[in-house]
């Protein structure tokens, strides 16, 4: 990206003219310039900060707060608790196995997505007829909000008479409506499979649509070139497509991560966790706590803000190179 | 740039008018002891559907209009919520301090321990008082003294299907538990993947049937004195047998996660032999058209050794509180809304039963409630110990797994732990 | 670079389209290709067929094992606007316009600025940005429960705008300052050379230009406030306050869950999202282009 070369004589925002007359009347030119310089781009980013502060910031700060203070599940506040949450957080047993999931759960569900999506954005690349229509079958999980559609899920594998039951009840695969084997949501593995499915069912349609954005920027003229050195399809892809779909790839990815990692709905409404916290990701586990322990979910809370720091952070490290490109 | 979010802002002006109505309201009649108008402010559950004709804003908003034109210096400011968000949208009142003077549909413990709780002998006359069915009266109870007034009632019973019961050679319902296990065995052979009993064990109401067990096996949630035994010997036996019910297919799969609404519209489509339910099952049958009134019956919930004589009991209660210093007005008010007149309308309308002895007396000889109101003096409630709401929360989150694989002695033990830790 | 990819691709794109479809009889390799797709299609489809046949459906019949009911009812749509769906629908229509409006006010500022001008702290503005699009109101949600009801006392509608406008804000800095920045710098530098001020020459300058980025940034806000739920969930508390998707919520029942009428809700939540999409499909490629390049 090209950079415009900031240099003072540059024509100021026009927010800036105060400051300059009062740089003016200062001893300290120099000084005054500085500020002058430091603040000029106040105008254009206040509201931004402003709004990121009040319902970012603020909310962070007072998690915290809530994290040391003894919640009554009322609302009642008992009063000061100093570590007393984390302490109980970091004893109860559910933990471990809510962190392990929750990093399988973003793992399988940002891989699967991926892979999908790069062969579907190849696929939507491509002309054919209809193409029109495919995609606009691929925004319906978009525009449907995540927690119609895990509703909807949730419906369609009911024991008694969900379709995908009779479905696989019409090809022999499940014998008994109302059975173990129908009965897919209440089997924990089974649930946690399914519902993996449905989050990247979900997550398909973004990320095939910036994978499509990255292919429709690869100059054809490159391909050209590719083919008079008489490179092959496989070859081609992996020289050339994937290369330059990188940036695109990233952008995806961390997208991607963030909002599995803070998914709530799907698992929400098609299992709620349970049962016994078995299908619960940390976000879904602080949600349950929230309901009789206020101050153990805001402890919750603010160990699931450290964890999305540190993936943000390990992210922007590895791909610091890759970002700054382009 | 302030122009334009100011702009924004007024998009909301409507609701932020609705708002302020809502909450002003309660404050505005602080004046209490002098003659002035009164505004009480009510919260409570709504039993039916918001906006339809069936909810219960329609219900107290009658209520509130006919004693606005016998007190007219007194205005009740009724709002319902579904039951769904009623905690979190009570709760959310509660802490932004916007406190109603009355609320229905909560336990009033946390209140009383709060210290914010009337006392139900200030809120309502002697009469009205003795009238209240003394086993929910007792529910209201906070070290010694009551603070809840029961509302509204119902006791827990078997459904359970004639035709299914024909169809596989069933003569009567079952009284103990080894004539249920027999007789669920022989309905979910019958094919068509019929449920043999449903055992409601979801997030939804889990404590509910888990109590039902573990009263027919002489067990409970607490002893005599009020203390904590969820893991006692009598619910593990319980738990053990229903077990051993999942395990040879007998009850749907999974129990842990199946809800009470799923299993109460799988017995009302005809797919589920028994089922234990309030009479809040009857509009579900009448609803989905499957059975007619000759198909089902009910009976008492059976036990290791025979019936259960002692059944579930579940109420609603009433709380005032003093915040707003209304006592002589909220007073007025329940004593008004406690007439049998009303209570019999509620129990008509949601097919519930009625918290107050008048009430129950005239409805004993009803064909579908008669039963379920004869129950109502030996019926077992659920404790009141002040953090039973977490407790029951905890049950619900986490009892399923007693059937689910894991050793019931270990999950009771853990419920039972996280009870006593968190007086 | 992206200056000119972004401009050139959409109508290469469809050179490509058409070239296609001149060619002679289709080969074995299109027919495959179609198959596929079209089943892709049909999977992304299902689901929400599958709920259009839900809601369809008669009471009687809710619970009968067939793809089909033996017959149809429109009553579900029909009659569920007896439960103050219309409010309903207002509601979430004011909070999704509110925060998209208050996103673009914002962001619109911000994004060109930090694409012009290289200043102290502009690194530190942009990680800002975007460590804020980390988290979802879902992570924050008990922070958000205290601010909004223990220390600000605003109307839950203007609550739910300014919480749906700040975490969306990050994607659409992004987005628009990644397309500010592929837009020749002369083009508004000759403007202000005429003696337009640098705010005159975003305006008739580069917003024309980075239309399609705009747009993009606006559907993303647009459909992340209208299907959002936790927040709406927890600062809502009357009825008549509650976007749609809480109140579909609500027909998840205490003794039964209404699904006809719930599935009749959703179509109808959904289709305004529809129609939006109808009509900018083609921008969003375009958008997230510039973006994706960035």
């Amino acid at each position: 990206m090209q950079e415009t070369v900031d240099t003072p004589q540059a024509a100021p925002a026009p927010a800036a003219e105060p400051n300059r007359r009062a740089g003016a009347a200062a001893f300290r030119p120099s000084l005054a310039r500085r500020a002058r310089r430091a603040l000029a781009p106040l105008p254009w980013l206040a509201p931004a900060l402003a709004l990121i502060a009040f319902v970012v910031l603020w909310p962070v700060w007072e998690m915290f707060q809530t994290s040391r203070q003894h919640i009554n599940s009322y609302g009642f506040n008992l009063g000061d608790y100093g570590w007393k949450n984390y302490s109980t957080l970091f004893a109860d047993p559910n933990l471990g196995s809510v962190m392990v999931r929750t990093v399988l759960w973003v793992f399988a569900i940002v891989a699967i997505t991926v892979l999908i999506s790069l062969g579907l954005a190849q696929l939507l690349n491509r002309g054919f007829p209809g193409r029109k229509l495919v995609r606009w079958a691929l925004i319906a999980p978009w525009a449907a909000s995540v927690m119609m559609t895990a509703i909807v899920f949730r419906w369609m594998l009911d024991p008694n008479n969900g379709v995908v039951n009779v479905f696989l009840h019409q090809i022999g695969v499940v014998h008994d409506y109302n059975g173990s084997q129908a009965s897919w949501l209440g089997d924990p593995t089974a649930a946690l499979w399914w519902m993996i499915a449905v989050a990247v069912f979900v997550s398909v349609p973004f990320t095939t649509y910036a994978l499509l954005a990255g292919l429709t920027s690869i100059p054809a003229d490159v391909y050209e070139a590719a083919r008079m050195d008489g490179a092959g399809k496989w070859r081609t892809y992996r020289a050339i497509t994937f290369p330059l779909l990188r940036p695109a790839l990233l952008v995806a990815v961390l997208i991607n991560l963030m909002n599995v990692f803070n998914s709530f709905p799907i698992i929400w409404t098609m299992t709620g966790g349970g049962p016994d916290y078995q299908t619960s990701t940390s976000t879904v586990y602080m949600y349950a706590l929230k309901q009789f322990n206020i101050g153990e979910s805001g402890a919750l809370s603010v160990v699931n803000f450290g964890v999305v720091i540190l993936i943000v952070l390990v992210f922007l490290r590895a791909n610091r190179s890759a970002l700054k490109e382009g | 740039m302030k122009r334009r979010l100011a702009a924004a802002a007024t998009l909301g002006l409507s609701a932020a008018l609705a708002l302020s109505a809502c909450s002003s309201s309660s404050t505005s009649g602080s004046s209490s002891s002098g003659g002035g108008s009164v505004t009480l402010h009510f919260f409570g559950a709504d039993y039916g559907t918001a906006g339809t004709s069936n909810t219960t804003q329609t219900y107290w908003q009658n209520i509130a209009t006919a004693f606005h034109k016998q007190y007219p210096n007194i205005t009740v400011d009724v709002q319902t919520i579904d039951w769904n968000d009623f905690p979190t949208k009570l709760h959310t009142l509660l802490q932004s301090k916007n406190y109603p003077d009355i609320i229905e549909g909560d336990a009033p413990q946390s209140y009383a321990q709060e210290g914010i709780a009337y006392k139900a002998s200030d809120v309502l006359s002697e009469s009205t008082l003795a009238n209240l069915i003394p086993t929910f009266a007792k529910q209201g109870d906070y070290q010694g003294t009551e603070y809840g007034i029961p509302f509204t009632t119902s006791t827990r019973a078997l459904y359970y299907n004639k035709k299914l019961f024909a169809q596989a050679g069933i003569s009567a319902a079952p009284t103990t538990w080894a004539e249920l296990q027999a007789d669920a065995a022989k309905i979910s052979k019958l094919g068509n993947s019929t449920i043999g009993y449903g055992m409601p064990l979801g997030t939804e109401e889990a404590q509910a049937e888990s109590y039902m067990w573990m009263l027919g096996a002489g067990g409970g949630y607490v002893n005599g004195g009020g203390a904590y035994t969820i893991n006692s010997a009598a619910n593990v036996t319980a738990f053990n047998f229903m077990n051993t019910l999942v395990k040879a297919g007998d009850t749907e799969a999974n129990p842990g996660t199946v809800n009470r609404a799923t299993l109460w519209s799988d017995f009302a489509a005809g797919s589920v032999g028994m089922v234990g339910g309030s009479p809040a099952v009857v509009p579900i049958i009448q609803a989905a058209g499957k059975l007619t009134s000759s198909d089902w019956a009910t009976a008492p919930f059976p036990g290791e050794n025979g019936t259960v004589t002692n059944p579930l009991g579940v109420d609603d209660q009433i709380v005032a509180l003093n915040v707003h210093n209304q006592q002589s007005a909220i007073q007025q008010f329940l004593n008004f809304a406690y007439q049998d007149t009303y209570q019999a309308q509620f129990d008509k309308e949601y097919d519930l039963l009625p918290a107050t002895t008048s009430a129950a007396t005239a409805e004993e000889n009803d064909p579908i409630f008669g039963p379920f109101v004869k129950a109502i003096p030996t019926s077992s409630a659920y404790p009141t110990n002040a953090n039973w709401s977490d407790v029951s929360t905890k049950i619900k989150q986490t009892i399923g797994a007693a059937v689910d694989g894991t050793a019931p002695a270990t999950v009771l033990g853990q419920i039972q732990t996280f009870a006593l830790s968190n007086q | 670079m992206a200056a000119v990819t972004v401009a050139a691709t959409p109508p290469q794109d469809q050179d490509r389209v058409a070239r296609t479809r001149q060619k002679k009889p289709p080969t074995l390799r299109t027919v495959l290709v179609c198959a596929v797709a079209y089943l892709v299609a049909l999977i992304f489809v299902l689901p929400y067929l599958e709920m259009i046949v839900t809601a369809l459906r008669p009471q009687a019949e809710l619970r009968d094992r067939d793809y089909f009911p033996h017959h149809l009812t429109f009553a579900n749509f029909t009659n569920i606007w007896s439960t103050g769906l219309g409010t309903n629908l207002a509601v979430s229509l004011e909070v999704a316009v509110g925060s998209t409006v208050l996103v673009l006010l914002v962001a619109i500022p911000a994004a060109y600025y930090t694409s012009r001008r290289k200043f102290r702290g502009r690194g530190v503005f942009l990680i800002l940005v975007l460590v804020t699009q980390m988290f979802q109101p879902t992570s924050l949600i008990v922070g958000i429960y205290q601010e909004f009801t223990n220390t600000v006392h605003v109307n839950s509608t203007l609550a739910l705008i300014l919480v749906n406008a700040g975490f969306n804000l990050a994607f659409a800095i992004w987005i628009l300052n990644a397309y500010f920045g592929a837009i020749p710098k002369e083009l508004e530098e000759a403007a202000m050379v005429d003696g337009t001020s640098r705010v005159g020459a975003m305006f008739r300058v580069i917003i024309p230009l980075a239309l399609p980025g705009i747009v993009t940034a606006l559907i993303f806000t647009f459909i992340a406030a209208w299907n959002e739920f936790i927040t709406a969930l927890t600062l809502t508390n009357t009825d008549s306050s509650e976007p749609l998707t809480v109140k579909m919520n609500s027909f998840i029942g205490q003794y039964s869950t209404d699904w006809q009428h719930l599935f009749a809700a959703s179509v109808i939540a959904t289709i305004p999202v529809i129609i939006l999409f109808a009509f900018i499909e083609g921008k969003v490629v375009s958008g997230l282009t510039a973006g994706s390049v960035k």
